[in-house]
């Protein structure tokens, strides 16, 4: 925004309007503030079209659920639409409903398989020319052990979901040393 | 841009000119301009891709005569070896006490070795892809966090296809 402050500009047209506001009466010059509404226009509106271009390139939106810190990656990649398995240290969520602790998940996988089995039969209702991609995103806190991670996805291809893409932060994975 | 101020009128007739009222247009923008500020994803999220090849038919295709074999001994250790066929031609067991350290260094000794394999492929499409796939063993201990940065090392030299072998918890 800018603001002049000039005690000697000649007003004109709609500055006249602003700048005639600090006149005073008796002949005495006032303190003229004059608002420069023009470029001020100009670059909100310019703020507002970068913002909606930022909007309308964005990826796809991931609701992250809420106990799950994503690890970092400096490869990832845009993430595609598919179904998301939320993993954290207490539970397994499927698209943001329990399925049961992680350790139950683990015992006994059968509603696990059954949510991704309807999931699959309803993709398959609904495209019925195309083939199944199999793709699930995997959504797991960092902090969680990765035999459990791998056991977890060691159960997905037999739903037919063998391209997982696992959900991360975009940044370094591990901080840069000298050796 | 409108303009904001009108023309001096100078024969006695109303100008056509209107005068826009700036200040409901500036109201409109501000509030515009507060709501995508606040609605805007500011944390970028990416996929790391996964094939994982049991029981489907699911692995890619992508031929390439080494195979890579990354297994966790630790969690800040881990043995790395460059397969073809059934033969062991590049290995090394990296570990500090730093997980990003031993990071650092499978990153230097990946350059090396794909540096030294890549001088003996003429063609240079070959050359791109020289491993077709990598397998990464976890470890009890290891968190998730830890492996996905092992991958994304992985995944930084080229190596299109990642899998995760399944690991029982005690192992």
């Amino acid at each position: 925004m800018s603001v002049s402050t000039s005690p000697t500009l000649k007003p004109s047209g709609f500055e006249h309007h602003l700048t005639g506001r600090g006149k005073k009466r008796g002949g005495k010059k006032g303190m003229v503030t004059g608002l420069m509404l023009t470029p001020m226009v100009d670059m909100f509106s310019l703020l507002v079209i970068f913002l909606l271009q930022c909007m309308s390139t964005s990826p796809e939106m991931l609701v992250i659920n809420k106990d799950v810190t994503l690890p970092s990656a400096s490869t990832g990649k845009e993430i595609k639409d598919a179904p998301v398995l939320a993993i954290t240290s207490d539970g397994v969520f499927m698209d943001q409903e329990a399925v049961g602790t992680v350790v139950e998940v683990l015992a006994n996988p059968t509603r696990l398989m059954n949510r991704l089995s309807d999931l699959r039969k309803r993709w398959v209702k609904s495209n019925p020319s195309g083939e199944f991609p199999g793709e699930i995103t995997l959504q797991a806190h960092k902090d969680v052990s990765s035999t459990t991670i791998s056991q977890i996805m060691a159960m997905l291809p037999s739903q037919h979901y063998g391209s997982i893409q696992l959900a991360v932060v975009a940044g370094s994975s591990y901080p840069r040393k000298k050796i | 841009m409108a303009g904001a101020s009108p023309t001096p009128q100078t024969e006695g007739r109303r100008s056509l000119d209107a005068e826009i009222n700036l200040v409901p247009f500036i109201d409109l923008l501000s509030v515009c301009i507060c709501f995508l500020l606040m609605t805007a994803v500011w944390l970028q999220i990416g996929a790391v891709q996964v094939k994982q090849s049991h029981g489907t038919a699911a692995a890619s295709g992508a031929v390439g005569p080494y195979e890579l074999e990354f297994k966790f001994t630790s969690p800040t250790a881990f043995q790395v070896a460059i397969k073809k066929g059934n033969k062991t031609v590049k290995s090394a067991a990296i570990k500090h006490d730093d997980l990003g350290v031993s990071l650092q260094e499978l990153d230097t000794q990946l350059t090396t070795w794909m540096d030294a394999l890549r001088k003996g492929v003429k063609n240079p499409e070959e050359a791109k892809n020289l491993i077709s796939a990598a397998m990464v063993t976890p470890k009890t201990g290891v968190p998730y966090g830890s492996l996905v940065a092992a991958m994304d090392v992985l995944r930084d030299h080229e190596i299109a296809n990642l899998g995760v072998v399944p690991v029982r918890e005690g192992n």
